[in-house]
């Protein structure tokens, strides 16, 4: 591990800086494209449940009923009795198939196609080759990640969910009033902590490759014998950071006992499943656990949001115009009213927070209010604009209707085409889960770098004051 | 050589209007055309000029093909022995590989054995090749004949086809095949039969068997 950080530090020195600054273009593209392609993925898998949750029968009603298993309509004894579904094992009633022959229940069906949809298809099949094989390259993998601070941020993309989901999503429709029970709900946040950070460090661990990748490539220019250790090591270690197996199978005995002490009844179906797949191979367990998890946290939401960034490396001021909103959810559901404003800041330490005006009335305000951000380019390596959107409610009371990230030290500012509006979805807020509610919609922002010279040192002291009061709205 | 990465459209890229998401990596000898064959591929266009790739580079297109939309993640590696370790890092990742020579290089197709190994070595098992020879267009200068890289593709198990990058040769063919064998991968890995598939409740359920079809013409 010391000889790992040692190339590292070298790694840093000896490439050549073009090369060096090339291949990390490359990886920032990559890592914004999968930042995308994980977002689309998380919303796909959250309609995949939303599915699954409707269709579900409860605990609270015999199994055996004659119902459809999906649509719950009543199943009659000699016409219309329903089928048993080859993927779930569930009667099914005419109408809940998909395709003809060799049909599927309508969850079955969803569930393979988000299985295609997603790439989850391959990771199982992948890991039929690359099983897990040791926790113990890990911290190589956490130091490099730490120490090279290009990555280290890319870490934090996956947003933490809210306890408050766990029992929405996994076990409210399955286990009835079971989220009432004080002692299980505590035992399953504390459960869902560790399994959003397995997940993370799941889908990390490509992100930790480059890492290595980079360090062995500086390492065989240093000498060649060291460049075979390095090199084997690091694979055991990608492919122990890729399916970290040995700790997620537990995670689902755990699942078990909690659910065991929450409730006496019921839990056999749920759980039958969790211990069937970790007793399962290794490999697609792991991959099974992690679209399980991934319907835990899907926090998305319909919707998109249009959003464009660009880069003018002889300025140093980020701008960022904030155009409209659509379809936001209501702030005040009850009176079906909402006065919408939009919150800027940098991720992370939230600096430079910023505000539009509140636009009165509406689910589709139009601001078109232009913000700047004084920074130097380099500083946005590991930065994040975070544009949140917010109902401004009576005395003051602020309700979140949704946000969107943009990571900025992957953002190709050149692009022509980035510098036009983009619409963007709004997702849930990655960390707080208080009074966050549903909602849809939608924020308009574009953001480009300014090259007026002469506002900068103005610019530049409002910024340092807006950091002092944190709080401080600037509109240009 | 930054701008030239930088001409690819942001646009494509965070589209999330596709229904499947496919990467695929080539992979070859040092200057067989592997950069040309993908601008050719994503941006149809070509330079003859002989710019070596560091390390690592990639392209995004996104095609409409058997119905679905395709998003493809063509990842060009440097062929230069130095990147080894890089581009290596990469066949993890990838579903299917273009495994290049150039038919006017002998020791371009003799390396190909070596590529195989390599992509058997780092890759799934189920990984979908192409061989694919390229520069076609320079019939005069040939030293590796045709039949020879139809036998050797066959040798391993691989299809084959001859390309050209400059004369748009067999391109976009060689890439939609590909997409085609991933494809029929991706349908044969689930279709292989896991019963547990929405991980509902299994046991007695099982040997409950399937209606008969009649049943459900009652209804």
């Amino acid at each position: 591990m010391i000889t790992d950080c040692c190339c590292l530090k070298m790694d840093l020195t000896f490439l050549q800086t073009l090369e060096r600054e090339r291949v990390l273009e490359v990886l920032r593209r990559d890592q914004q494209l999968r930042t995308i392609e994980e977002d689309r993925i998380r919303r796909m898998k959250h309609d995949l449940q939303e599915l699954r949750r409707r269709g579900a029968k409860s605990f609270s009603r015999q199994y055996g009923e004659r119902t459809c298993a999906r649509c719950q309509r009543p199943l009659g004894k000699l016409w219309n009795s329903g089928a048993v579904c080859r993927g779930c094992s569930h009667r099914i009633c005419s109408r809940c198939r998909v395709g003809t022959e060799d049909w599927k229940c309508t969850v079955c069906h969803a569930y393979r196609d988000v299985k295609f949809r997603s790439g989850e298809w391959f990771l199982e099949e992948r890991a039929k080759k690359f099983p897990c094989t040791t926790d113990k390259y890990e911290m190589v993998g956490d130091k490099l990640l730490t120490t090279y601070n290009v990555f280290s941020y890319i870490s934090v993309v996956p947003p933490t969910p809210p306890p408050y989901l766990l029992s929405d999503y996994a076990f409210l429709s399955r286990h009835g009033d079971l989220k009432n029970s004080k002692p299980f709900t505590k035992s399953m946040e504390d459960l869902m902590d560790s399994f959003t950070s397995h997940i993370k460090k799941i889908s990390t661990s490509q992100n930790d490759v480059r890492g290595d990748l980079l360090s062995v490539d500086n390492d065989r220019r240093g000498s060649k014998l060291s460049t075979q250790k390095s090199l084997s090591e690091t694979d055991i270690g990608k492919s122990s950071r890729l399916f970290k197996g040995p700790s997620l199978p537990n995670l689902f005995k755990k699942s078990k006992d909690s659910d065991q002490e929450g409730s006496s009844t019921g839990a056999e179906e749920e759980t039958s499943c969790g211990s069937e797949y970790s007793g399962g191979k290794r490999g697609s367990s792991c991959s099974i656990l992690s679209i399980d998890c991934g319907l835990l946290e899907s926090v998305s939401m319909d919707g998109e949001l249009e959003l464009a960034l660009s880069y003018s490396s002889d300025s140093s001021c980020l701008e960022i115009t904030v155009g409209s909103c659509k379809n936001l959810s209501h702030g005040d559901a009850k009176k079906k009213k909402c006065h919408p404003y939009v919150k800027l800041c940098m991720l992370p330490g939230k600096s430079g927070k910023m505000k539009t005006t509140v636009k009165k009335n509406t689910t589709n305000p139009v601001y078109n209010e232009v913000f700047k951000f004084p920074i130097e380019r380099h500083l946005l390596l590991g930065k994040r604009l975070q544009a949140s959107v917010w109902h401004s409610g009576t005395l003051r009371r602020k309700l979140f209707l949704g946000e969107a990230l943009f990571p900025l030290d992957g953002w190709r500012f050149e692009d022509k085409t980035s510098q036009s509006f983009n619409w963007y979805p709004l997702c849930h807020k990655a960390s707080e889960g208080g009074a966050v509610e549903r909602h849809g919609g939608e924020v308009l922002l574009r953001v480009k770098f300014s090259s007026s010279e002469q506002g900068e040192v103005m610019q530049l002291s409002s910024f340092k004051s807006l950091q002092e009061k944190d709080t401080r709205r600037q509109i240009i | 050589m930054a701008s030239a990465t930088a001409t690819y459209g942001q646009k494509e890229s965070s589209d999330q209007n596709f229904d499947y998401m496919f990467k695929i990596l080539i992979i070859g000898n040092s200057s067989v055309g592997k950069t040309s064959f993908l601008f050719r591929y994503a941006d149809d266009s070509f330079t003859p000029a002989f710019v070596s790739t560091v390390g690592i580079d990639f392209k995004v297109k996104t095609i409409y093909r058997n119905d679905k939309r395709i998003k493809l993640q063509i990842w060009d590696t440097a062929g230069q022995e130095r990147y080894r370790t890089i581009t290596t890092a990469y066949y993890r990742g990838a579903m299917g590989f273009i495994l290049m020579y150039d038919i006017t290089n002998e020791e371009s197709f003799n390396a190909v054995q070596d590529w195989s190994t390599q992509i058997k070595t780092y890759s799934w098992d189920n990984a979908q090749v192409l061989l694919v020879g390229n520069k076609c267009d320079m019939e005069d200068e040939r030293v590796v004949a045709g039949e020879r890289g139809r036998q050797l593709s066959e040798h391993l198990g691989f299809q084959f086809f001859e390309a050209s990058a400059k004369d748009n040769i067999n391109v976009k063919q060689t890439f939609e095949r590909l997409v085609d064998i991933i494809c029929e991968k991706m349908s044969e890995s689930l279709d292989a039969g896991d019963p547990a598939v929405t991980g509902a409740k299994q046991g007695p359920q099982l040997t409950e068997q399937p209606a008969p079809p009649h049943q459900d013409c009652a209804c």
